[in-house]
């Protein structure tokens, strides 16, 4: 009976411990940390209450992680690498496929690079990533850190709404700017021609001018040309470099690429420095 | 015996060498390079430029005792001008300045004139011209049409000047000549520099340069052209009715005036012998009169003289063609009325297209 007891006990605790280990493949709740992790301390209290507030509830609403890290140094890693590994250890991601986005920001060497996961890899695509970072990258720079996480939440649920429209955001059809520029120029170039037309009106009244030329007393089939000579003297050649720039959006494939991770998770996402 | 040649640079003027290197002619200063052959070319068409002769002969016609006798000179005291008509035209007012003239008794010489072009428009036409010629104008300041009233109406024959001549020219001109292309780092333009060398004649008929100092040389520049083949030889009866001005600029002091018209149209005449260049600018231009010959004639314009607002403004009327000039006021106000109404209809309308094509697309 003992004996029966033990085996029982036993093949609960082995049991239970296959269940652990088979929890613990998934991530134990010591690491699972919040959407907002502020280590290199950007925000101030008040902010990160208020961005984490945002990042939840798009998260949840879009059943997708939309994820905001700060750190000090990413120490030997690349950014990439970082971003991808404090994905997978800290069980970011809804749903089995661990649906997500995340955004490092490493103040040691001003990096930055996003990490996406699951449906998140099909939501951001290269292109569509290229578009956000352009976006609010200013801000980082500047140094107005809840701006840019702010307008990063923001296009975030933009991407991860139009991505479940079936069509995400990608390199053809990317978010339409407001065109700023174009409006300028028209608003410009309609002062012009209405300069153009209203002093066309104002020369009418103006009829009275020099003459400098004889043109009408020329006699007809008066003039002969006796020389006619055209002497070549030398040339010139000036170059100019041709700008290199080209559309930033068009270097992109369509699509997204992707990558493994160190735990073999296959995440998307792109870096650089700000 | 053999002469030293020396050239200098058609680029910066320094004096070229031959340079052993490249074999050929070389500007130690700015380091372009040229071929003999442009050199030789260069040098003769350089050596052809030469001081402009450009002399008339002055016409000299006399008036008959007859025709003197039955002529009248009036002279305003009050701006100076002198006008003539036959003992028929009984002139009260100077066309000018409105002021009253005086007959001065007996008919000073000066020239007669040879021909004349007789007025073909009467003052009815010209009052229909100037209405026309108020309307259709928007910046015109609406009380203008109805304020201004006509003080007079003047047929007032002209006297011009006529120049004829054949001329001689030599031009030199500047031209370049440019290509671009380019390769995947740079943009090339390329300028090529020449020499065009124009020689030949043309002639001009009855240029006219105004005679009178009364009239401004731009209003009456502005009636052009007159038909000279309707011009008659002279005879005092075309005066009837009809005031003349005496001129008071010689043919000597208006050849000036009509050398400058000769020159820019003898070096557009000959620019359009010119093609496959980009740009093309006269250097040197000699130009050779020969039966360079000067006419006196009398030419029909009316004149109408209205006053608004303290200003004064003459029209003028061409008496045979009925061409009519004459500036007019510019209503600021309206000016900047349209200005902004435009900008704003311009602005709006593309705008909205702008954003429809955003929107839509």
């Amino acid at each position: 009976m003992k004996k029966k007891i033990l085996s029982i006990i036993v093949a609960l605790t082995v049991c239970l411990s296959c269940a652990f280990t088979a929890y613990a493949a998934e991530i134990p709740d010591s690491r699972l940390l919040p959407r907002l992790v502020d280590d290199a301390d950007l925000l101030s209290d008040s902010e990160e209450g208020k961005l984490l507030a945002t990042l939840d509830e798009i998260s949840e609403r879009q059943n997708c992680d939309v994820v905001v890290v700060t750190v000090d140094t990413i120490g030997d890693n690349t950014a990439t690498e970082f971003a991808d590994d404090f994905y997978d250890y800290n069980g970011y991601g809804a749903g089995k496929n661990r649906d997500g986005i995340l955004l490092l920001i490493s103040m040691a060497d001003r990096d930055w690079a996003i990490s996406t996961c699951g449906y998140g890899i099909t939501a951001f695509t290269d292109a569509g990533q290229a578009y956000m970072v352009e976006q609010f990258k200013p801000a980082l720079s500047d140094g107005d850190y809840y701006e840019a996480f702010d307008e990063y939440a923001a296009l975030c649920d933009d991407f991860l709404t139009q991505a479940k429209n079936g069509k995400p955001y990608d390199n053809g059809n990317l978010p339409k700017e407001f065109p700023y520029v174009g409006l300028i120029i028209c608003i410009g170039a309609s002062i012009g021609v209405a300069f153009l037309v209203v002093n066309g009106m104002k020369n009418k009244l103006k009829s009275v001018r020099t003459k400098t030329d004889a043109d009408a007393y020329v006699r007809q089939g008066s003039m002969r040309i006796a020389q006619n000579r055209d002497i070549f003297l030398y040339r010139t050649v000036n170059r100019t470099k041709r700008s290199t720039e080209s559309n930033s959006g068009s270097s992109h494939s369509s699509g997204s690429s992707t990558h493994s991770s160190s735990s073999g998770t296959t995440h998307g996402g792109s870096s650089g420095k700000f | 015996m053999s002469s030293v040649q020396e050239f200098t640079c058609p680029c910066c003027a320094g004096a070229i060498e031959f340079d052993i290197s490249s074999q050929k002619m070389k500007c130690p200063y700015c380091g372009t390079e040229f071929e003999m052959d442009s050199l030789k070319g260069y040098d003769e068409c350089l050596k052809q430029d030469g001081q402009d002769e450009m002399n008339w002969q002055i016409p000299s016609g006399q008036w008959s005792e007859d025709e003197a006798s039955g002529m009248r000179t009036y002279v305003c005291n009050s701006c100076g001008g002198e006008i003539m008509g036959d003992s028929t035209s009984a002139a009260a007012d100077c066309p000018y300045c409105g002021n009253h003239v005086v007959m001065t008794n007996q008919f000073k010489g000066s020239l007669r004139p040879d021909y004349v072009i007789p007025f073909k428009l009467d003052k009815e036409a010209a009052k229909e011209a100037l209405k026309k010629h108020l309307c259709g104008k928007r910046l015109l300041p609406k009380v203008f049409k109805n304020e201004n009233h006509i003080d007079e109406i003047k047929g007032i024959y002209v006297p011009f000047w006529l120049f004829d001549a054949d001329a001689d020219a030599h031009i030199r001109y500047r031209a370049t000549k440019l290509r671009r292309w380019s390769d995947s780092n740079y943009n090339y333009t390329e300028t090529s520099f020449y020499t065009l060398e124009r020689g030949g004649n043309i002639a001009f008929d009855n240029i006219p340069v105004d005679g009178s100092s009364k009239m401004a040389d731009d209003l009456m520049e502005s009636l052009e052209p007159f038909d000279t083949s309707q011009a008659v030889d002279f005879s005092t009866a075309y005066l009837a009715g009809y005031l003349a001005d005496k001129y008071d600029v010689t043919a000597q002091e208006s050849i000036g005036r009509a050398n400058k018209r000769v020159k820019s149209s003898t070096e557009d005449a000959f620019r359009r012998t010119t093609n496959g260049y980009t740009s093309v600018t006269p250097e040197a231009t000699t130009i050779r009169l020969s039966n360079g010959k000067a006419k006196y004639a009398l030419y029909p314009v009316w004149i109408l003289n209205t006053s608004w607002r303290g200003k004064k403004y003459t029209f003028a009327m061409n008496g045979q063609t009925g061409k009519f000039v004459g500036d007019l006021p510019l209503d600021k106000a309206a000016y900047k009325k349209w200005l902004i109404a435009l900008s704003s209809a311009f602005g709006v309308i593309s705008s909205a297209l702008l954003l429809l094509l955003y929107y839509l697309l």
